[in-house]
């Protein structure tokens, strides 16, 4: 290794404060140039949810096992299937309480979908589970509810829009690629959709609670940190 | 053909609009291409998660979200700025006169006279970013809404050609404001770079 001599030093010594400063100033105005943009953008991602069908599928030849990369926030939590429940509350008619049992003899739905991370990759995966719509009407939401809030055993929570989480293909899935879901993938019941990021498909769902506003604080997770609500694709 | 080419006068005038639009392209382009970077080394397109990165000093963003946050205010500018640029070539037949025609391409091949030569090539290059940037539109486009746009998204093929073709025109940009310089000085001289900033 060569040793720097003084000027070298002195423009290196330069540079990084140069970046440092920029470093600095640049972090309270990207915070900024986002909340110009959020709306719009998410005003942007609803019109298509609203305007939009079914996102078409794909076939179960190019489904990428290995592309699935595994991305949890915490530790993988350790459930018992038997005494798992999924409880479902907030603005409804009928809060309620579901076992695995409960839940399994729901209408079976399957997908072949893109699971689309917003660290840039994504993987063509099947989900098998249950439609969360199918539980909004076992629960029945009232009539002000607008938004829906996940939480999940890990402590993960997360929030969407009504109209994306009543999607027909949104789901909560127990099945992944004909398997049982793997405890690392969300066992025994993750969100699953193909209009949504990654970071807005919950894994080890245990509550789901239909609300009119998301409490302070409550965006989610990676939301509050800073990345986008909406999350659409 | 009752119009013989008229020759260009060495500076031709630029109308503000267009200086202002110009500049909005620079300036949107290279907040796209920090802010690119910045969601590129999330997970590099070439080598995934073991990929190498862009140094930091590439990058605008600081992290992931806030190379989002850049990247999906400045594509609405960026976007935008190229539609009303287009409607602008279209009112003004602005495209008949200053892109690439069949004259350029006779003047290579049988023109002897070097400076329309050079004429030409710069209007050949310029004429040619116009595909690119709007290729990384519609690129973008389909791995930013992948399953409302699934049409697009199923045009190019899967998710890593995607990636790859929508990271290309960053690489091909560059290339472009390069040789677009230097094809502005040797076509113009730096007369006809300062027509393009000047107030």
């Amino acid at each position: 290794m060569n040793q720097l001599n003084r000027r070298q030093a002195i423009q290196l010594l330069g540079m990084s404060s140069i970046g440092y400063f920029l470093g600095s100033c640049t972090n309270d105005l990207t915070t900024q140039v986002g909340n110009l943009s959020e709306p719009l953008n998410q005003s942007f991602g609803e019109l298509l949810v609203r305007s939009q069908g079914l996102i078409p599928e794909f076939s179960a030849s190019v489904i990428d096992p290995k592309a699935l990369l595994i991305n949890t926030y915490d530790l993988t939590p350790k459930i018992d299937p038997i005494d798992y429940k999924l409880v479902i509350d907030g603005e409804v008619k009928f809060p309620t309480e579901l076992n695995l049992f409960n839940l399994k003899k729901l209408p079976f739905a399957s997908m072949i979908m893109q699971h689309v991370c917003v660290e840039g990759w994504a993987a063509i995966v099947q989900w098998g589970g249950i439609r969360l719509r199918d539980l909004a009407q076992i629960v029945q939401p009232k009539a002000g509810v607008r938004y829906v809030l996940f939480g999940s055993a890990d402590k993960y929570t997360d929030s969407w829009d009504l109209a994306s989480a009543l999607h027909p293909q949104t789901l909560l899935a127990y099945q992944m690629n004909g398997q049982p879901l793997p405890v690392e993938n969300g066992a025994p019941l993750r969100l699953a959709a193909p209009i949504k990021l990654g970071y807005k498909q919950s894994k080890w769902v245990t509550k789901i609670s239909f609300v009119s506003q998301i409490p302070q604080g409550g965006k989610g997770y990676w939301e509050e940190q800073g990345y986008e609500w909406f999350g659409g694709i | 053909m009752n119009k013989q080419p008229k020759k260009s006068p060495p500076v031709p005038p630029q109308t503000g609009f267009i200086k202002i639009l110009h500049g909005l392209i620079i300036i949107s382009l290279f907040l796209m291409m920090g802010s690119g970077l910045q969601i590129y080394n999330a997970t590099p397109v070439f080598g995934g998660k073991s990929g190498w990165t862009f140094p930091k000093w590439a990058t605008l963003g600081d992290w992931l979200a806030g190379g989002r946050n850049w990247h999906f205010t400045t594509m609405w500018v960026f976007a935008f700025t190229l539609l009303i640029y287009g409607i602008y070539i279209l009112l003004t037949q602005r495209w008949k006169r200053k892109f690439v025609s069949g004259q350029d391409l006779q003047a290579l091949k049988v023109g002897q006279n070097p400076k329309r030569r050079t004429y030409a090539w710069h209007r050949i290059i310029y004429t040619a970013i116009i595909p690119v940037l709007l290729i990384a539109i519609v690129s973008g486009l389909a791995m930013y809404k992948p399953a409302q746009f699934h049409l697009l998204s199923w045009l190019f093929i899967d998710w890593q050609t995607l990636r790859t073709v929508h990271f290309m025109t960053v690489p091909i940009s560059l290339l472009f404001v390069f040789v677009h310089i230097m094809m502005g000085i040797r076509s113009g001289g730096i007369r006809l770079t300062q027509s393009m900033f000047r107030p």
